[in-house]
């Protein structure tokens, strides 16, 4: 009768326990003072303005996706210096250079187009554009 | 092994590869198309590179399977190309050059073709990897690799609502099932300590420790589980209708026929490879994919019967199809198991063809602006004769009619599911092709009986997307004679797995 798993059911029973019964004491116990400032969003004192659903510019998002892929780039060519030199002694320079190239060669393409589509090119928001406008 | 084209070229060890690379490059060169004019519309130039890369791919490959069917392992037994993965790169590229072709009119007018044509031939690279992965971990690399390209694809058509809601769909329940995928692999790791799929096979056949099985059957659920995403097979297929309908349809035609094949390689290599029945007696993941393959094709068949839009329909039909297709491995008891494999292969083959034919005849409609419904296509056959007696082809060989490969391929499956006594099976196939003659039929009658749209006149002629669909019909009619006469299920199967 010493299944392991029943002390794991049982630690179970009482994880998800606690916090429901935290909750349900509480709300019995504690007392309830409706008040209009209760509801906002933040309850820091902060009005919000205007809508959550708005568009957030996506060009930090198209650097970062960039940045992640170079970021593994570095992750493979860092171990691949370290050897180099021995590696070349034993293996040969091709085989050896050859396929990093060609793993570079397929980022640098990668690259080209992007940056060629535009997407490395910061465009301004609208009313940053008004702005710099009135004070030119 | 190496020939003097491959030693010039360097190839080396890699010849056996080339197909796979031959497509990667095609990426690339699409790619460079694009960056060296990424403000222009170079549609044709982008088509006929991609063409171009995929043909020449099918050649090398369809020359490879017939040339030296013995298999090659490469990257240390992470790679092995043999007579399956190259009978199913042939599949892929030849639906690859059919859907680039037909995309040729049906993007003519639309932004970002060269991200289009890229991610199409990307998602074909990596189908045709996944067809050569002999370990799980290159598997689920080139599963995401095939994966990821298909869900930007759906949303290709990005200011449409339906390709959007397709997408994101297909989006999170694909991410759902490869982290099921993952935590399948990672489970049958922890039991054998190996990735590599022979290996795996070697480690259970030796016996493993009986505390484990549990385990062990968990993981083999699991992995069960991304293959059904993959499949568009029952538990894992709420996507399929919705993204086949929201794509555009010549991606419809492309994940619904391709990506559906590229699943079923995986099923085989998989299951066939690593998990022998002989070696995993505890875990009965036959009668798994048994019970899929009834609910996959009895679902898909009559969802399909109460579906008012054509395009809907067809992506029902697939899901049948599907089911069909995992009879291959939901039958297998050892007295025809040859058969069914090589009569699955051939029907992911024919229907490579038929599929992505009446997809890219959906497409031309959608070019047409006729609408999706069955009534919009009433008298069509006046207006386009061609056309409709190609898509009237395709459903009468995707019902299993005698006039088109399809009936060869099923006939091979039934015969496959009587001669292992799997009479379930057997009479579910037999029930739901009957009904869904009465579904295929239906466009037919529309389409040749009925009165013609009052109002409706078609303007052009879309010449890609034609040649695609005659060339889909030809080799579909072909493969009836050619399937009939020239192929022996089992000798292809034993040629390319066992």
């Amino acid at each position: 009768m010493s299944n392991p798993w029943i002390a794991i059911g049982a630690l179970g029973v009482v994880a998800v326990a606690i916090p429901l019964s935290m909750m349900a004491i509480s709300s019995l116990l504690r007392p309830r003072v409706p008040e209009q400032g209760k509801t906002t969003t933040y309850e820091s004192g902060e009005v919000p303005t205007g809508t959550p659903r708005i568009r957030f510019n996506i060009q930090y998002y198209m650097v970062a996706l960039l940045f992640v892929i170079f970021d593994l780039e570095t992750v493979l060519i860092f171990p691949w210096t370290v050897i180099y030199r021995d590696a070349v002694s034993t293996a040969g320079l091709t085989t050896v250079l050859v396929p990093m190239l060609v793993f570079i060669g397929v980022l640098v393409v990668g690259l080209a187009w992007a940056w060629r589509n535009g997407a490395v090119r910061w465009v301004r928001t609208p009313r940053r554009e008004l702005t710099t406008k009135r004070e030119s | 092994m190496t020939d003097p084209v491959s030693a010039a070229l360097g190839l080396g060890g890699y010849q056996p590869l080339v197909p796979a690379l031959l497509l990667g490059v095609t990426a690339l060169l699409v790619l460079l198309v694009d960056t060296i004019w990424p403000n222009e519309q170079s549609n044709t130039l982008l088509a006929t590179v991609t063409i171009a890369g995929s043909l020449a791919s099918l050649l090398v490959a369809g020359a490879q399977l017939f040339l030296s069917p013995e298999a090659a392992t490469l990257f240390d037994g992470q790679l092995i190309v043999d007579g399956m993965s190259l009978f199913f790169t042939v599949i892929f590229t030849s639906v690859t050059a059919l859907v680039a072709l037909a995309s040729h009119d049906y993007i003519a007018e639309r932004p970002n073709q060269g991200e289009y044509y890229a991610l199409v031939v990307l998602a074909a690279t990596g189908m045709t990897l996944l067809a050569s992965a002999n370990s799980l971990v290159t598997a689920f690399v080139s599963l995401e690799l095939a994966s990821l390209p298909s869900y930007a694809l759906v949303a290709y058509l990005k200011d449409n609502r339906g390709s959007a809601e397709g997408s994101l769909k297909y989006l999170l329940i694909g991410g759902l099932s490869s982290a099921v995928f993952l935590y399948g692999i990672s489970l049958v790791y922890a039991v054998t300590g190996t990735l590599k799929l022979t290996e795996i096979a070697t480690v259970l056949d030796a016996g493993i420790d009986g505390s484990l099985t549990g385990v062990l059957g968990i993981g083999i659920v699991m992995i069960l589980g991304g293959v059904a995403f993959k499949t568009a097979s029952v538990p894992f297929h709420f996507w399929a209708p919705e993204a086949y309908e929201g794509a555009p349809a010549p991606i419809a035609g492309f994940l619904s026929s391709a990506s559906k094949a590229a699943g079923f390689v995986l099923a085989f290599r998989v299951f066939l490879t690593a998990f022998p029945t002989s070696a995993v007696a505890g875990v009965d993941w036959v009668l798994a994919f048994e019970v899929l393959a009834l609910i996959t094709m009895t679902l898909g068949t009559f969802a399909a019967a109460t579906q008012e839009e054509v395009k809907r329909m067809l992506a029902y039909s697939s899901i049948a199809h599907a089911g069909y297709a995992l009879i291959a491995l939901g039958a297998l008891t050892g007295a025809a198991d040859r058969l069914l494999v090589g009569a699955g292969m051939l029907h992911l083959l024919v229907y490579g063809f038929m599929n992505t034919g009446a997809f890219l005849f959906i497409a031309l409609a959608e070019q047409w602006g006729i609408g999706r419904r069955f009534e919009d296509f009433n008298g069509l056959a006046k207006e386009a004769p061609v056309a409709c007696t190609a898509m009237s082809l395709f459903l009468v060989s995707l019902a299993g009619l005698p006039f088109g490969g399809g009936f060869v391929s099923k006939y091979f499956l039934l015969l496959g599911t009587v001669l292992s006594s799997s009479y379930l099976l057997a009479a579910a196939l037999i029930v739901n092709s009957a009904l869904s003659v009465y579904i295929y039929a239906r466009v037919i009658k529309a389409m040749w009986i009925e009165d013609p749209v009052p109002g409706r006149t078609i303007e052009e002629y879309p010449t890609g997307l034609y040649a695609a669909v005659v060339v889909a019909a030809v080799v579909t009619v072909l493969l009836l004679p050619g399937l009939a006469l020239f192929t022996d299920p089992a000798q292809l199967a034993s040629n390319a797995l066992f």
